[in-house]
């Protein structure tokens, strides 16, 4: 139990989250060249990062106790600190993977998610509900960007796009300006997405509990309990 | 004790994959033959495909600079050789040299390369003993490119028109 323990804590979740952080700067550029690059989390990313790992730990999604505690060994605390960090630049690079890539839209999406995380701290949510909010903030994030922003933006024009302009009919994107992405990073968010909700769920929930029984013999008050007692 | 053991090898497994994700952040690879030349190079292991390199400098002997560049990049698709990223740069430049006036685009894609040959020569500094160039080290080509794009003074000097093509 403590070797399954121990290899979550010190290889599952940090390789895990690494993998996060990784991926959540990857975009794939438009055209058949296969150009790619990684774009750093900006500041407010970090921030927001921040914030948000602080719901965590209101929400006990995030037991800090359970990776970094006096009842722990000092290799298993540095082991827990490093799934802290590794947390900390997934979830940061999560957010800005999922944000529009840069204008107005990048500004609104920082916004609406400042609002999110400061709304979901105050509803002050337990593990399942936060873990359930984040399901949702992430996956309404990843739509937003991947297929409407995306539609919206394709030269070509796709059904989406022709659908989206019906419904706002007529609506220009005026100045709205936003990069396009090869479809393939849309893919690899959506698993990165997915990844990042595992390693949440995969957190330690507690540090080991001890029970203290103290066992006294009972022989003699037991003896004594049936001399007293009367028998019919 | 197989706990402890477990638990040195994850810090020293992440320790080494947080250093690649930094490196792949730092150099910015934009395909996956730099990402993996990249890793080569980084070890010593990266080689140029000298065939494809013969040729380039075939062609570009032979002023033949858009093939010399095609075969250069054969050659070298991690960008991780200064010398062919600088022959690729002195393509750029013989391509767009004119007596009248340089290709503003062209030699901007050439300062571009030899600032990149620059990056990644050994100390920074990059000579090419070819007997058959007359810049022969990445700092003059450099030079060279960068006087090629300033507008001044001496645009509109006469004596421009007796200078010849290095």
């Amino acid at each position: 139990m403590t070797e399954r323990t121990a290899a979550r804590e010190a290889l599952g979740l940090p390789l895990l989250f690494l993998t996060v952080a990784l991926l959540g700067g990857f975009r794939l550029l438009p055209g058949d060249g296969g150009a790619m690059r990684f774009a750093p989390p900006p500041l407010v990313g970090l921030v927001l990062a921040v914030v948000l790992m602080g719901a965590m730990v209101r929400a006990r999604l995030l037991v800090p106790d359970a990776l970094i505690g006096s009842s722990r060994s000092g290799l298993a605390s540095v082991n827990g600190g490093v799934v802290l960090l590794t947390l900390l630049a997934a979830t940061a690079q999560v957010l800005s993977g999922l944000s529009p890539e840069a204008g107005l839209m990048r500004m609104a999406y920082y916004f609406v998610l400042v609002v999110l995380v400061w709304n979901t701290l105050a509803a002050a949510p337990d593990r399942p509900r936060l873990l359930h909010s984040l399901f949702v903030i992430l996956g309404a994030a990843l739509v937003f960007k991947h297929v409407i922003l995306s539609a919206l933006f394709d030269a070509e024009g796709g059904i989406v796009k022709r659908v989206l302009l019906a419904v706002l009919e007529g609506a220009s994107l005026g100045s709205v300006e936003t990069e396009r992405l090869h479809d393939a990073t849309g893919y690899v968010a959506f698993g990165n997405v997915l990844l990042y909700l595992l390693g949440l769920a995969l957190l330690p929930t507690a540090g080991p509990s001890f029970g203290m029984v103290t066992a006294r013999a009972v022989g003699e008050d037991l003896a004594a309990a049936r001399a007293a007692t009367p028998v019919d | 004790m197989k706990d402890a053991a477990i638990r040195g090898a994850g810090l020293v497994l992440t320790a080494l994959y947080a250093a690649f994700i930094t490196w792949v952040y730092a150099s910015q690879p934009r395909t996956v033959a730099q990402l993996t030349g990249g890793m080569a190079a980084s070890v010593g292991a990266y080689q140029v495909d000298r065939d494809s390199f013969n040729q380039g400098l075939q062609f570009f002997r032979n002023d033949q600079f858009v093939e010399a560049r095609a075969a250069l990049g054969r050659a070298d698709p991690a960008r991780q050789d200064p010398t062919t990223q600088f022959y690729i740069a002195y393509s750029y430049y013989r391509q767009g040299w004119g007596r009248m006036y340089s290709d503003d685009a062209l030699f901007a894609k050439g300062l571009e390369s030899v600032d990149h040959a620059i990056s990644i020569a050994p100390g920074h500094r990059l000579d090419v003993p070819d007997p058959a160039l007359q810049m022969r080290t990445a700092d003059e080509l450099r030079a060279e490119l960068s006087r090629g794009l300033t507008k001044d003074a001496t645009d509109f000097d006469p004596r421009r028109f007796l200078r010849e093509r290095k």
